[in-house]
C-alpha cells in the first residue's frame, strides 16, 4: 500500500519562511484537497515533495524510501508525479511525443508497439485521440491540461499531485478530468489536488489539509474543515462568501 | 509515391549528385568549385550539429567554433610536436616506445633567427640524413582532436548546467574567447597569428582502385568530408529518432517539467555537449589537414556567426535542413564575391557580401522564424497531419452519434 510520510517540512526563501514544520502522511488510495489562501506555500510543498526544490529541513519518505534529497527525475521514478499550476507541455512536440517522454524515461521501448499502443488508449481515455500527430501548442487551455494528467498517466506513479486541475477548464473537458480522478483512486493510488475550486474539492475529496502562510492549520474531513473556525477565518469565509464552479455529477454533495 | 517519402527520394537524389559530382564537373574552374564543396561539407558539419545543440536541445552555445578549433589545434600540436625517431636525439625530451623513440620537439615560437633551433632540425642535422623519422599518422591526431572535443564538451556541459537562454550563449562565448586569446597569446607553443602548419590529410598521396591521387587533389578530402558529413547526419538522425532525440526535445521545451517526468536532464544535457562537441573537433581537425593551416582565426566570432546563420536561415529545428542551408549558404557566399560597378562606382562584393547575407539573416529571423527549408520538409512530413486530424475527428462523431440513439433507447 502506497505510503507518503512527510515530516516537519521547512521551506525558507531569505527571511520569508514559506513551510513551517509541516507534518502529514497520506496511507493508500486517499483522495486529499490541500487548499488555502494564495502564497500559502501550496505550490512549494508541491514543489519540495517532486524534488524541484530542496527542503531547509525535514524528511519525505514514499513507500518507505526516503525522497526529499534526490532529484526530480528520480522521485517521479520513485512513484511520485504532479501537474503544473500553469500548464507547461512540450508545444513544439507532437501529442503522441508528449506521452512518450515519461513512458521512455521509464525505461520502456518502442519496440513491439506496446508504447504506443498505451498512449493511444490514454489519448482516447482524454477524448483527444484525434489530436494525436498535433503538436501541443496547436491544443487549447483546456486540452493542454488534459495532455497533463495524460503524460501521468504513462508515468503511473503511487501519488498524484494535481496543481489547479480545474482552473480554466470547460465543464466537458472537466468532466474528463473527474474521470481521471476517479480511475486513478480506484486504482488504488494517492492523490492531493490543489485548487481553489471549494465545490469541486468538496465533492471530491475525503480529507481535507489547509495551509495558511506556511502552517498546516487542518488536516480533517471536509466536513469538519468547513466548520473549523481557524479555517474559516483564514481562508473559507463566511456561507455567504463561498462560491465555485463545475460540481461533478455524481459526486458527493458539499 | 506519397508526399511523405518526397524528402527522402530527393536526399537520396541529392547524395547521388554529390557522389558523381567530382566526376562528371570538368570545368576550368574545377579545383576552386571542390574547394568550395569540401568547405561547405565542413560547414555543413558545424551547422548540423550545432542545430541539435541548439535547435533541437535548446542549448544556444556560441562555443561551437572553440570546439572545432580544439580538434584542429589537437592534432595540429600532435602532428607539430611529436614524432618517432629509431634513434634518441639525447637533446629532446623523449621516450622509449617499442623499439622506437617518440621525441617531443621543444617549441620555439616564430621568430625568425630561431626557426631551424628546434631540438630535432639539431639532431637531424648532427645525423646528416642518416636516421628518418617519422610523422605521427594523421588519423590518429584527428581521433585525439576529437577526443580533447568530447573532454571539453563534458566539462562545459558540466558547468553550463545551471545556466540557460542568454547565461549559456554569454559563458560560452566566454569560453570561445578566452580559448581564441590563449591561443594567439601562446606564441611560443602555438606560433600566435602565424598559425600552425599541418601534414596534409594524405601527405604521401594515396592510391584508390589503382588510380593515383597526389596530396593536393581534391578528390580523396573531398570524399573524406562527404563522408564524415554523411556519417555525422546518420548519427543525428538515429539520435534524433531515439529516446535521446525525444528528452532532448523535452528539455529544451521545459527542462522542470522534463525531469518531474522522468527524464534525467543533467545526462542528457551534457551528453548533448559531448556528441556535439566531438562532431565539431572531428571536422575542425580533418578541415585543419585539408588546409594544412590553422590560426586563432578560425575561432573569431565572426566565424561562429557564420554558422549560427547558416543553420537559422536553413531552419535551425531541422540538422538535414541546417546542413543542406551551409552548403548553399558557402556557395552563395562564394558567388557573390564577383566585384561589379553600378555608374562607375565600384562595388567591392567581398565585403559587400556580408551586408547582403546579414540582411538575408534578419529578414528570415523576422518572417520565417523558422528558416527557409525546416518548413518546406515539415510541408511534407507533416502536410497531412491538419486533414488526418480532422477526419479522424469527424469519424469519432459519427462514432458518437451512432451511440447516442442507442443510448437514448435504452432509456425509453
Amino acid at each position: 500500500m502506497t505510503e507518503l510520510k512527510i515530516s516537519n517540512l521547512n521551506k525558507r526563501y531569505g527571511g520569508n519562511h514559506v513551510l513551517k514544520d509541516v507534518s502529514f502522511t497520506i496511507n493508500g488510495a486517499e483522495l486529499i484537497g490541500l487548499i488555502g489562501p494564495n502564497g500559502a506555500g501550496k505550490t512549494t510543498l508541491t514543489n519540495v515533495l517532486d524534488g524541484a526544490v530542496k527542503p531547509n529541513s525535514g524528511t519525505v519518505y514514499l513507500n518507505g524510501k526516503r525522497i526529499d534529497q534526490l532529484p526530480s527525475f528520480e522521485v517521479a521514478k520513485s512513484g511520485l508525479g504532479r501537474t503544473f499550476q500553469v500548464t507547461r507541455s512540450f508545444r513544439r512536440m507532437t501529442v503522441l511525443e508528449n506521452l512518450y517522454v515519461p513512458a521512455l524515461a521509464l525505461g520502456k521501448s518502442h519496440k513491439g508497439g506496446a508504447v504506443q499502443k498505451e498512449a493511444l488508449e490514454v489519448l482516447d481515455f482524454l477524448t483527444m485521440g484525434h489530436l494525436r500527430n498535433e503538436y501541443a501548442r496547436a491544443l487549447s487551455g483546456g486540452q493542454q491540461k488534459l495532455l497533463e494528467l495524460g503524460r501521468l498517466m504513462m508515468l503511473d506513479p503511487d501519488v498524484v499531485i494535481l496543481d489547479e486541475p480545474f482552473a480554466g477548464v470547460h465543464p466537458k473537458l472537466m468532466e474528463v478530468i473527474y474521470d481521471y480522478i476517479r480511475r486513478v483512486n480506484e486504482q488504488g493510488k494517492a492523490m492531493i489536488i490543489i485548487s481553489h475550486q471549494m465545490d469541486s474539492i468538496f465533492a471530491l475529496c475525503e480529507r481535507l489539509l489547509v495551509l495558511n502562510y506556511g502552517d498546516l492549520i487542518a488536516d480533517d474531513t471536509p466536513d469538519k474543515v468547513k466548520n473549523d473556525p481557524v479555517v474559516i477565518e483564514a481562508y473559507l469565509g463566511t456561507n455567504e462568501d463561498r462560491s465555485g464552479t463545475g460540481q461533478p455529477e455524481g459526486t458527493r454533495s458539499s | 509515391m506519397n508526399r511523405q517519402q518526397i524528402p527522402h527520394v530527393l536526399g537520396a537524389l541529392i547524395i547521388a549528385f554529390f557522389v558523381a559530382f567530382p566526376f562528371i564537373y570538368s570545368a576550368g574552374n574545377y579545383d576552386y568549385i571542390m574547394h568550395i564543396c569540401i568547405v561547405g561539407f565542413f560547414y555543413a558539419i558545424l551547422a548540423s550539429s550545432w542545430s541539435m545543440l541548439a535547435g533541437y536541445a535548446g542549448q544556444f552555445s556560441f562555443g561551437h567554433m572553440a570546439f572545432m578549433g580544439l580538434g584542429a589545434y589537437t592534432t595540429a600540436l600532435f602532428c607539430h610536436y611529436l614524432f618517432l625517431s629509431p634513434e634518441p636525439t639525447g637533446i629532446c625530451t623523449e621516450f622509449a616506445i617499442a623499439g622506437q623513440y617518440l621525441v617531443i620537439k621543444n617549441p620555439i615560437g616564430v621568430t625568425s633567427t630561431t626557426l631551424t633551433q628546434d631540438c630535432l632540425a639539431q639532431a637531424m642535422e648532427s645525423w646528416d640524413g642518416s636516421v628518418q623519422i617519422t610523422r605521427m599518422p594523421v588519423w590518429l591526431g584527428i581521433i585525439l582532436g576529437t577526443l580533447v572535443g568530447g573532454i571539453f564538451g563534458l566539462l562545459i556541459g558540466l558547468l553550463v548546467l545551471r545556466l540557460r537562454a542568454a547565461y549559456l550563449a554569454l559563458f560560452t562565448l566566454g569560453f570561445s574567447e578566452i580559448l581564441r586569446a590563449t591561443i594567439s597569446a601562446e606564441i611560443q607553443v602555438t606560433r600566435g597569428q602565424a598559425g600552425i602548419e599541418l601534414p596534409s590529410l594524405f601527405e604521401n598521396g594515396i592510391t584508390v582502385a589503382g588510380h593515383v591521387f597526389s596530396k593536393t587533389d581534391k578528390i580523396p578530402p573531398y570524399f573524406v568530408m562527404f563522408f564524415l558529413l554523411l556519417g555525422c547526419l546518420a548519427l543525428l538522425y538515429w539520435l534524433s529518432r531515439s529516446r535521446f532525440g525525444l528528452f532532448v526535445r523535452a528539455l529544451r521545451e521545459d527542462q522542470d517539467a522534463a525531469a518531474a517526468l522522468g527524464v534525467n536532464t543533467t545526462r542528457y544535457k551534457i551528453l548533448v555537449f559531448v556528441v556535439t562537441s566531438m562532431m565539431a573537433a572531428l571536422a575542425g581537425a580533418v578541415q585543419a589537414h585539408y588546409v594544412t593551416i590553422i590560426t586563432p582565426n578560425n575561432l573569431m566570432i565572426l566565424q561562429m556567426s557564420l554558422v549560427v546563420a547558416m543553420a537559422v536561415i536553413a531552419g535551425v529545428e531541422n540538422f538535414i535542413a541546417a546542413a543542406i542551408g551551409a552548403i548553399l549558404i558557402e556557395f552563395m557566399l562564394e558567388m557573390l564575391r564577383t566585384s561589379f560597378s553600378i555608374g562607375g562606382v565600384e562595388i567591392d562584393m567581398s565585403l559587400w557580401r556580408l551586408v547582403f547575407f546579414g540582411v538575408l539573416l534578419m529578414l528570415t529571423l523576422r518572417f520565417a522564424r523558422n528558416g527557409l527549408l525546416a518548413p518546406v520538409i515539415d510541408y511534407f512530413r507533416r502536410g497531412h497531419v491538419a486533414a488526418e486530424t480532422v477526419e479522424k475527428r469527424a469519424s469519432d462523431a459519427v462514432d458518437d452519434s451512432k451511440n447516442s440513439p442507442s443510448q437514448t433507447g435504452s432509456h425509453s
